[in-house]
């Protein structure tokens, strides 16, 4: 998919989109920015499920990507579900990457890969959240595995590279792991603004770094609940601070 | 990885006296890349209470061994040695420069690593490493740093990560003597006892993918970021 401006505001230049990904543009509240809904109308993944999701922002275009549901990764039989995300930011555009939670069914098996390339002066939000079984009916994660991996570049340069494996998820109940937590989020802020947002969610009490000039990372660990809401505060801050939007979550989330 | 496979029947396995030279004199608190300073969260962990004695101590260290920097650092390690040519070589030192968890952990990993490039190119000049080196000017993680250090010194990549990990524990170890604090004897029963971690944290290395390379210890990157923000600190990270 590529999004382009074009007399100041940003529009839809070409979509390529094949079942069971949909994706929905509804109306953006006052002073939102154009909003794309991620809809997986299969309602979550099996094993051997690929999706692949490649959205360009071409110079100067600012978008508001997200998802009206949490994405469920089922119990796998086998070969693992895989996510490829490519996020493309021309010069000067924005875009946030903030779907909802990707909730993990005991004995699923995710292998997903995000990547996010920037170019001049462009900014990235992008938070993800994953949740270990199904918190509400009491499941946890006790078998299968993920393999998440996050790679950002500006101007072509790697600037970071991170990610997650929990294969098999013993770790989840190491204290020096994931202590037991249902639930573990992060959240990326690219941009020159970064080390005034270091210090704006330091402020509101997020665990918070700057592990490179130019990009923020601040993480939740904890119960599903508590893991949101921080998130949700969090995104508010810095959209509000970096890019002029409602201190809020887009009515996605809260509908 | 196929890459690796290949590699394997062309590098040498048997270590001469002059590689375990080498690995000792490189992984020695006596090399000069500052290693003493750093802590790794330990310090942020203690203050918290969750690290208090040999046996929490132990086991925050086995987590950063087999899930954590440690997992990470041994595959990149071994990725360097493996590496077939310069550009393969030159990627991984790339990947190794932006695995940043924290910005403390990052400080520990380049730091150390661009002090390791100085001292290793004055002491043990080698002409393939010096110009590895002169293409990453002060963009180098310890890991890729060391990795490839061996690599031009051709030294068996399972001896050279078992080296680093060994090193890595021991330097963390000693940290936590100093914060917990711990006797001496304690401090040596902790390092002796992390011999299969290490072992096996050496193994997994060895057979790690870097594109799918994770860790599993966000427990250790939220106290390194505490530790940036903790009143009273002797360490750096």
């Amino acid at each position: 998919m590529t999004l382009a401006l074009r007399e100041g505001r940003t529009t839809l230049r070409n979509l390529h989109q094949v079942s069971p990904l949909r994706a929905l543009f509804p109306t953006p509240e006052r002073d939102e920015a154009l909003t794309l809904a991620l809809v997986n109308t299969g309602g979550g993944l099996a094993g051997g499920d690929h999706l692949r999701i490649m959205i360009e922002a071409e110079v100067g275009a600012r978008a508001t990507i997200s998802a009206p549901a949490a994405e469920k990764i089922y119990r796998s039989l086998g070969p693992p579900s895989r996510i490829d995300c490519a996020l493309q930011l021309g010069a000067g555009a924005v875009m946030e990457w903030i779907p909802q939670e990707t909730i993990l069914f005991d004995g699923a098996r995710l292998q997903r890969r995000i990547s996010a390339d920037l170019a001049a002066g462009a900014r990235l939000l992008a938070a993800e959240t994953l949740v270990f079984g199904r918190a509400a009916r009491g499941e946890a994660f006790t078998r299968g595995a993920l393999r998440d991996s996050w790679r950002i570049r500006r101007d072509g340069v790697l600037v970071w590279a991170d990610g997650v494996a929990v294969d098999p998820p013993r770790a989840l109940g190491n204290r020096f792991g994931f202590a037991g937590a249902e639930s573990l989020a992060t959240l990326l802020f690219c941009g020159d603004e970064a080390p005034a947002m270091q210090a704006l969610l330091r402020e509101a009490g997020a665990q918070v770094t700057l592990p490179t000039r130019g990009l923020v990372v601040a993480r939740w660990l904890g119960a599903a609940r508590d893991v949101r809401r921080g998130l949700g505060s969090a995104i508010g801050l810095v959209r509000a601070a970096v890019f002029g939007l409602p201190a809020r979550l887009p009515r996605l989330w809260t509908a | 990885m196929a890459t690796r496979m290949i590699m394997a029947t062309a590098i040498t396995t048997t270590m001469t006296t002059e590689d375990f030279a080498r690995l000792l004199a490189w992984t020695s608190p006596a090399y000069p890349v500052g290693a003493y300073t750093y802590s790794h969260g330990i310090e942020a962990a203690v203050e918290d209470g969750a690290v208090c004695d040999a046996a929490t101590l132990a086991a925050y260290i086995r987590t950063v061994l087999h899930d954590g920097a440690g997992h990470i650092d041994g595959a990149l390690c071994a990725a360097a040695i493996a590496a077939v040519d310069d550009a393969a070589l030159d990627a991984i030192a790339e990947l190794a420069f932006a695995w940043r968890g924290t910005a403390e952990t990052a400080l520990e990993s380049t730091a150390q690593g661009n002090a390791f490039a100085l001292v290793t190119m004055a002491a043990w000049p080698d002409a393939g490493f010096a110009a590895f080196c002169a293409r990453h000017p002060k963009r180098l993680a310890h890991a890729s740093a060391f990795g490839a250090a061996c690599r031009f010194a051709a030294i068996p990549p399972r001896d050279a990560v078992f080296a680093y990990l060994t090193a890595f524990a021991a330097n963390l170890t000693s940290a936590g003597v100093r914060l917990v604090p711990l006797g001496q004897t304690d401090g040596q029963r902790v390092t002796a006892g992390l011999l299969p971690a290490i072992t096996a944290a050496t193994e997994a290395a060895l057979a790690a993918d870097l594109d799918d390379l994770g860790t599993a210890s966000p427990m250790i990157d939220l106290f390194s970021m505490r530790h940036e923000t903790q009143y009273t600190r002797l360490f750096r990270s």
